[in-house]
C-alpha cells in the first residue's frame, strides 16, 4: 500500500529525513517510533502532500502522494480544529471534502462519532472541548471517509485513558477492515496493544523494523530480588528464568520479593539509540 | 533487522474515474462545502464587519456638513471617500480570515484533503469577498440614503466597479496574510497602510485640496484607484470607470497571485507564529 523508497528532505542545513525508506502493507499498522526531531513528521508530511522530498520516493498503491490526496487520512500531532466550529460541523465539513454526501455522510458520521464517543460534545465548539475530546474530534476528522491509507501523528499525545482506548480500538478496527496505518508515538505500550509491527527511526532513517518479539529478541530484561532487610540485587540478563533459578539457590537469606522484567522496546530503544550513536 | 511484513493484502479501491463534468460537480460541492464553513466562522465572529460598516456611517453623517462647505459635490466626496477608505481597514479582514487558518494550523488539514489548493482558495475567498461587497453595498445606499450621495445613475457600472475593488482588496489582503508573522504585524499594517494610502488617494481630503505633491503621489495609492472608479461609476461614466477599473485589476491579479502561490505550498515549519 505505502512504499516510500531513500526519502531525503534538508530543512536548511538539517537534513530531516536521509534515506527514510518503509514499506506498510494493506491491513499493516507501523509503528514509528523515535526521538523528537528524529523524522517522523516529517515523512508523514510527505506522504499527505504536505512536503514535496528532495530526494527518493514514495507511493501509495502505486501511485503518487498527489494522485491520491482523498484515499489518507492524516491526524496531525498538534491540534488542528477551528474553535468557533462544532463537533458536528467538523465532520461534515472532512466528510464533504472527502466526497461523501447524502446518507453516506449521514452514516459515515454516525458510525465514527459512536466509535471514538463523540456523542456528548458533538454540538460543543471545538474551543471548549477538553484536550482529549480535541484528539478524538481530530481523528474522528481523518478517519471519517474510511481512507486506505492512516497517517496518525501522535494521535495519544496528552490524551486521557477513555481518549486513548477509543482510538486504539478505532484504529485496530481500521486495520482489520484492510486500511494500512502509520502511527507515531512515543507511548510503546500503545504499539503492543495494536500488534504494530515498529519500525524504529532515528536521524531521520529507519534503523530497525519488524515485530516487537523480533526487536527484543535477545535485549537484556532484568531480574531483581529483595530481601528481607531491605537490601536489592538487581541483574541484567538475556535469560531470565535461568538466572533467577540460579539467584534463589544460591540466595543466604529470606526473600521478600521477587521481580523479573522482560525486555521492552524501552530496552531497545535504549539499546539502539546506544549502538547508532554517532 | 529490516523485515518483511507478511499481511493479507487488502486492496481498497479508489473510485471510478469520473468525466469532466462529475469533476466539476465534485469541484463545486467542495467549495460550497468550504464557502458555507468559512461563512459559518466569520458570522460567529462577526465584530470587525460590524465595527467598519458603523463607524463610516457615522463619521460620513458628522463630517457631511464640513465637506459639503468645503468642496463642490461634498456630499459625493464624503460618502465614497470614506466608503474606500473603510473598505481598505477591510483588508485585515480577508488577512484575518487566511490567518487564522496559519494559527490554528487547519490550512495544512485543508492542503491534506482532496480538494486542490485552487478549490481551497475559492472556499475560503467567496465569503470574503461577499463581506466586502456587502459592506460596501451599504454604504453606499446609506450615503444615498442619508448623506445625499446623487443615486447612480447606471447602478451596474457601480456594481462592476465594486466587485473590482472587492476582488484587489481581497487580493491584496490575502497576500498581506501570507507575509506577516503575526496578527498584529498584520493589524499594523492593515491599519497604517490603509490609513496612508486612502488618505493619499484622496479619501479622506479631496485631492484638489491637497499639495502638488501629494497629488502626484496619490497615483500610487489603490485608494486613489479606487475613489476615482466610484465616482465615475456613481456619475455614470463608462469611461471613467474602466480605466481605474483595470489598474485596479492588475494589482489585483499580481497580489492574487502572490497569494495563490505562498498558500498553495503552504507556510512551511520556518514560518510558524
Amino acid at each position: 500500500m505505502l512504499e516510500a523508497i531513500d526519502l531525503v528532505k534538508c530543512y536548511g542545513p538539517v537534513r530531516a529525513l536521509d534515506e527514510f525508506s518503509l514499506s506498510v502493507a494493506a491491513g499493516e499498522i507501523v509503528g514509528l517510533v523515535g526521538h523528537n526531531g528524529a523524522g517522523k513528521t516529517t515523512f508523514v508530511e510527505i506522504v499527505s502532500y504536505l512536503t514535496r522530498p528532495d530526494g527518493g520516493h514514495v507511493t501509495i498503491d502505486g501511485k503518487p502522494p498527489s494522485a491520491v490526496k482523498g484515499r489518507v487520512g492524516v491526524a496531525p500531532q498538534h491540534i488542528a480544529l477551528y474553535p468557533s466550529v462544532s463537533v458536528r460541523e467538523h465532520l461534515e465539513l472532512f466528510g464533504k471534502l472527502a466526497g461523501l454526501r447524502g446518507q453516506a455522510l449521514t452514516t459515515a458520521i454516525d458510525d465514527i462519532v459512536a466509535a471514538l464517543r463523540l456523542s456528548d460534545f458533538i454540538d460543543r465548539h471545538a474551543a471548549v472541548l477538553s484536550g482529549g475530546q480535541q484528539r478524538r474530534t481530530q481523528a474522528a476528522t481523518a478517519l471519517i471517509h474510511r481512507p486506505a491509507l492512516l497517517l496518525l501523528d501522535e494521535p495519544t499525545a496528552g490524551a486521557d485513558l477513555e481518549t486513548r482506548q477509543a482510538m486504539l480500538d478505532v484504529v485496530k478496527q481500521r486495520a482489520g477492515e484492510g486500511a494500512a496505518v502509520v502511527y507515531t508515538t512515543h507511548y510503546l505500550p500503545e504499539l503492543t496493544e495494536l500488534q504494530a509491527t515498529i519500525a524504529v527511526v532515528r536521524d531521520g532513517r529507519v534503523i530497525a523494523r519488524g515485530t516487537h518479539e523480533e526487536l527484543v529478541d535477545g535485549l537484556p530484561g532484568e531480574v531483581q530480588l529483595t530481601f528481607d532487610n531491605e537490601e536489592e540485587i538487581t541483574v541484567s540478563t538475556t535469560h531470565p528464568a535461568n538466572t533467577l533459578i540460579d539467584l534463589l539457590s544460591r540466595a543466604d537469606r529470606p526473600i521478600s520479593t521477587v521481580d523479573v522484567r522482560n525486555p521492552s522496546l524501552d530496552d531497545l530503544y535504549r539499546s539502539l539509540a546506544v549502538s547508532n550513536a554517532p | 533487522m529490516l523485515l518483511d511484513t507478511p499481511h493479507t493484502q487488502h486492496r481498497v479501491e479508489p473510485p471510478p474515474p469520473a468525466g469532466l463534468l462529475d469533476n466539476l460537480r465534485g469541484a463545486a460541492y467542495r467549495v460550497g462545502a468550504l464557502a458555507k464553513h468559512n461563512t459559518l466562522i466569520r458570522l460567529r465572529d462577526p465584530g470587525q464587519m460590524i465595527s467598519y460598516v458603523a463607524m463610516p456611517m457615522v463619521l460620513m453623517l458628522v463630517l457631511k456638513p464640513l465637506y459639503v462647505r468645503a468642496v463642490e459635490g461634498g456630499a459625493t466626496q464624503v460618502a465614497t471617500g470614506l466608503m474606500v477608505m473603510f473598505s481598505v481597514f477591510a483588508i485585515s479582514i480577508a488577512g484575518n480570515a487566511i490567518l487564522v487558518e496559519r494559527t490554528w494550523r487547519t490550512w495544512d488539514r485543508l492542503r491534506a484533503s482532496r480538494a486542490p489548493a485552487t478549490e481551497l482558495l475559492l472556499g475560503k475567498t467567496i465569503p470574503i469577498f461577499v463581506v466586502m461587497v456587502v459592506q460596501q453595498s451599504i454604504l453606499l445606499v446609506y450615503g444615498c440614503l442619508v448623506i445625499g450621495l446623487p443615486i447612480p445613475r447606471a447602478p451596474q457600472y457601480v456594481v462592476f466597479a465594486i466587485a473590482i475593488w472587492a476582488f484587489a482588496l481581497l487580493s491584496i489582503g490575502a497576500a498581506l496574510a501570507t507575509i506577516v508573522r503575526s496578527h498584529g504585524e498584520l493589524s499594523v499594517i492593515s491599519d497604517v497602510g490603509a490609513l496612508t494610502l486612502s488618505s493619499l488617494g484622496g479619501a479622506l481630503v479631496p485631492l484638489s485640496i491637497m499639495p502638488e505633491w501629494a497629488q502626484v503621489a496619490a497615483h500610487i495609492s489603490p485608494g486613489y484607484w479606487a475613489l476615482t472608479m466610484m465616482q465615475a461609476a456613481v456619475r455614470g461614466d463608462a469611461a471613467g470607470t474602466l480605466a481605474p477599473a483595470g489598474v485596479l485589476l492588475a494589482i489585483g491579479l499580481v497580489a492574487g497571485t502572490f497569494a495563490v502561490r505562498r498558500l498553495t505550498r503552504g507556510w512551511g515549519r520556518g514560518h510558524l507564529l
